[in-house]
């Protein structure tokens, strides 16, 4: 009886759990590091009228925002009403003037040379300012 | 041991697929920051995203593409799925004028709805 209970151990394959461990930390941990986390996007929306269509006439509910080349004509690259301003100017009368009437249309024109970074920074005030109505014209 | 080794397993696996989730954008293209707009929820699978960098070169999914190629895609898009959205992902130092070169062809094309990829919260 002693025989062939040692002979039944002894066929028994004995399974090695460490490498296997070993490997498998490995790959979690460079699993970790190559594990980048995304940024969180926004997106602009804008009206883009017909390349061949004028701007609209000029009614009271009604704003003209200018984007140009700041290294060319200098301040931040805003005019607002022929006059040059900073971005925080504009975030303040945008933001008084969206209290009352929250549908005005926002009419930016944009200078072909200025970069998209002033683009993006006017479209972000007036989603701020909650203001929806926005039409991007190219110079 | 067998617990332990579950989820080990369990992790592996879910850093796999989130590894596979990432998608494949030209990431020379650095995007300007827009903390206050809203952020791009859901996703719409007839979103068409254009990239264009500060060269002014454009670009879907990182394989670059001349205006031509690229009206002719929007084109062939439009006839298959009618109005969708464009998004533009534009580096923050390109010209306005190479940007309005892919919305004039959205307009001409008959595309009404652009907008601008922004950063809403930097993570990396």
């Amino acid at each position: 009886m002693k025989k062939k209970s040692k002979r039944k151990s002894a066929e028994q394959p004995k399974l090695e759990m460490t490498p296997m461990i070993d490997v498998v930390f490995q790959l979690l941990i460079f699993f970790i590091v190559t594990l980048k986390q995304e940024d969180i996007y926004a997106h602009l929306d804008v009206n883009r009228p017909a390349p061949d269509s004028k701007p609209p006439p000029e009614k009271v509910d009604l704003l003209e925002i200018m984007v140009y080349d700041e290294k060319k004509l200098g301040g931040e690259g805003f005019s607002m009403q022929g006059k040059k301003v900073s971005l925080r100017v504009i975030e303040r009368r945008l933001k008084r003037l969206a209290r009352f009437s929250p549908n005005m249309s926002v009419i930016i024109k944009c200078h072909g040379e200025s970069r998209h970074l002033n683009l993006v920074r006017l479209l972000n005030v007036c989603a701020d300012a909650g203001l929806n109505n926005l039409s991007v014209f190219s110079l | 041991m067998t617990p332990m080794i579950d989820i080990v397993f369990q992790l592996i696996i879910f850093f796999i697929v989130a590894i596979t989730i990432q998608k494949d954008f030209d990431r020379e293209i650095i995007l300007a920051p827009a903390h206050e707009s809203p952020i791009i929820e859901g996703d719409d699978p007839t979103t068409f995203i254009v990239e264009v960098d500060k060269r002014g070169w454009i670009s879907i999914y990182g394989a670059q593409l001349s205006k031509s190629k690229l009206r002719q895609i929007i084109r062939r898009r439009y006839n298959r799925y009618g109005q969708y959205p464009v998004l533009i992902r534009g580096d923050y130092r390109t010209r306005h004028n190479d940007i309005r070169a892919v919305m004039d062809i959205c307009s001409e094309e008959g595309i009404w709805r652009v907008s601008f990829v922004a950063i809403q919260e930097k993570k990396t």
